[in-house]
């Protein structure tokens, strides 16, 4: 049995060496050669310095290399962090910053846009090695036998980073067990097989893509990577779904919205898509109607949980269900892991009531990095008796529990939103507009969209004499958030409403949103 | 013939560099500098500009249009529009 997951892929090999795993940008890479180069790779970290616990960070859009250089690190007993590509330099500069990254796999373009950092070592997937870089090529010259293992299962594997309140992401912790804990839930529930052609569509710093890629491995199927700029045109999104007859798809909602309505999927031979899996969002009921019409083979499934967890929760749609649904439940608890709703008081809720939901099991991360404080807010004393001081993690989302032990999901109990499947805090994007020195006061809110959950709108107050405009705004956010962050209109006020207390009058700031839509 | 050719890359042009350039955080852009690796039309923004021609443009742009070949840059969407405008 798998206790490390780099140890899922040693059957795949032994099985199938020259079957492909990976596919991307028209390229892929067999078991052997996977197993082969991750390896190699492994073995240059390690005579490098790289020891069992040091961070790596991964950063260049997907590519067959992806794959190489996340079992390769994990090869080498260190962990890794995905940064994406498309983030502002100064955000994905900070991350690196933050888990004190000690090696970096880049390509030359993406390096010369990052801050110097002192580094034991800089491996490029693509582009000219200049000074201490290493060329790709350069893996060949070392040994095909991967480093003797002395990892253990509660070692990190990786650390994802999310949107955090203040305005510094924060980094989650993921172990071995936290992962295969997922990945074990899935070969059983999902019967993934050598012949299935997993799609990775998530980017590789979202939890989604632990499914694609470490299901992949461990059935021995083979998995396709789809790279960011396809995700822009559906009917190539399309089109690559029927070409590399994917079998099974794992996205948030607003992705498969997308292509529902833009992607002609009706011209699409997708006989052989037999699972559709989405999390991340709530999938608008009127959309997933008219997916499960389009796509009458395939099962449908609405998994749920935060990255701090992975999935925890999971309801197969039932299709004869779905005209008179009017919500999806987020089902109920995965294999070896326990859910309940909490009221205030630490007690659990009756069937009916709405309490916070609570995860326990070997998923939930052991916190957040670097930050103890954040990670004793998150996870908690097991309220219930017997008081044995066992953690629970508290998701910050309402639920309420039905009569069969299926939950549905309410809203949240903070100002984090959903937009795309991302989760954003509110307050992140506020911290950064705040940054800007003729900024007094900002206010960020989400409205609620059908097609991609919810739109960013912002309302700034200008130092007197001031005068910046929405659109300049929008280029200094951009300067240091993610894009799917960055306010879709920023309104220069004079003032911002105020409530009877004094405090920014969000409500009267959402309507107002609500209506510059509606105009 | 040119001037309308001129106008209508102006108004391609200020939208994507208006609209679109601020949330991936490019400045400047050129008329034939790539678009999509850069980040500057995402998924969202591909259709706020789809939305933004066939208003300015009266024309009708199908989905099977949305390729990478007629977005791929200022010049590119321009050719697009003149194409289906004529």
């Amino acid at each position: 049995m798998a206790y490390l997951l780099q140890q899922l892929l040693t059957e795949s090999v032994h099985r199938h060496p020259d079957k492909p795993a990976v596919r991307a940008r028209g390229r892929s890479l067999t078991y052997g050669e996977l197993d082969l180069r991750s390896s190699q790779l492994a073995r240059l970290l390690r005579e490098r310095g790289i020891e069992r616990g040091d961070r790596v960070g991964l950063f260049f859009p997907k590519a067959v290399e992806s794959v190489v250089a996340m079992l390769g690190v994990l090869k080498a007993g260190a962990v890794y962090v995905p940064l994406d590509p498309h983030a502002p330099v100064r955000r994905v500069a900070a991350i690196a910053e933050d888990c004190g990254v000690r090696a970096l796999i880049t390509t030359g373009e993406r390096l010369a846009t990052l801050p110097a950092r002192d580094l034991a070592c800089t491996v490029l997937v693509s582009g000219e090695a200049r000074g201490a870089e290493i060329p790709w090529s350069a893996l060949e010259t070392f040994p095909a036998a991967a480093p003797v293992e002395s990892a253990i299962e509660s070692d990190l594997a990786y650390i994802l980073y999310t949107s955090g309140s203040t305005g510094q992401p924060k980094g989650v912790m993921l172990t071995h067990r936290n992962a295969l804990t997922f990945v074990d839930w899935c070969a059983t529930t999902f019967r993934i097989g050598p012949d299935d052609r997993l799609s990775n569509h998530a980017p590789l710093h979202f939890d989604l893509s632990v499914f694609d890629v470490y299901n992949t491995l461990a059935a021995g199927a083979t998995v396709s990577l789809i790279h960011e700029e396809i995700t822009v045109f559906p009917q190539r999104l399309a089109a690559l779904m029927e070409d590399h007859g994917i079998t099974v798809w794992y996205s948030v909602p607003s992705a498969l919205v997308y292509l529902l309505l833009h992607g002609d999927l009706a011209a699409r031979d997708l006989e052989r898509l037999r699972l559709i899996l989405f999390a991340g969002e709530v999938f608008p009921m009127k959309y997933l109607r008219q997916l499960a019409d389009l796509l009458p083979r395939a099962e449908l499934y609405n998994l749920y949980g935060p990255t701090e967890t992975n999935v925890c929760t999971y309801h197969r749609v039932d299709r004869w269900k779905l005209v008179g649904q009017d919500r999806l439940p987020i089902g109920r608890a995965c294999a070896n892991t326990e859910v309940v709703a909490l009221d205030e008081a630490g007690r659990p809720v009756p069937p009916g009531g709405t309490g916070e939901l609570f995860v326990r099991g070997p998923s939930v991360t052991p916190g957040y990095w670097g930050d103890a404080e954040k990670s004793r807010r998150a996870l908690v004393d097991d309220p219930r008796p017997p008081q044995r001081g066992e953690r629970l993690y508290r998701t910050g989302d309402l639920v309420t529990p039905d009569e069969h032990g299926e939950y549905l999901f309410l809203g949240r109990r903070d100002s984090q939103v959903k937009s795309r499947g991302y989760r954003i805090e509110l307050g992140d994007v506020e911290a950064a507009l705040y940054a800007h020195p003729a900024v007094i006061e900002a206010a960020v809110v989400a409205v609620p969209d059908p097609d991609v959950g919810s739109r960013l709108r912002a309302f700034v107050a200008l130092r007197a004499g001031e005068t910046v405009t929405g659109a300049a705004l929008q280029t200094h956010c951009a300067a240091r958030v993610p894009r799917y962050m960055v306010p879709e209109r920023i309104e220069v006020r004079t003032e911002l409403p105020r409530t009877s207390t004094g405090k920014t009058d969000r409500t009267r700031l959402a309507a107002d949103a609500r209506l510059m839509e509606a105009a | 013939m040119l001037s309308m050719d001129r106008d209508a890359r102006a108004a391609i042009r200020e939208f994507v560099i208006d609209r679109l350039a601020p949330t991936s955080g490019r400045g400047d852009i050129g008329d034939e500098d790539d678009l999509i690796d850069s980040g500057v039309i995402d998924s969202l923004g591909i259709f706020q500009l789809v939305a933004f021609l066939e208003e300015r443009f009266g024309i009708a742009i199908g989905d099977e249009e949305i390729t990478p070949e007629n977005f791929g840059s200022v010049m590119a969407i321009e050719r697009l529009v003149a194409a289906r405008s004529r």
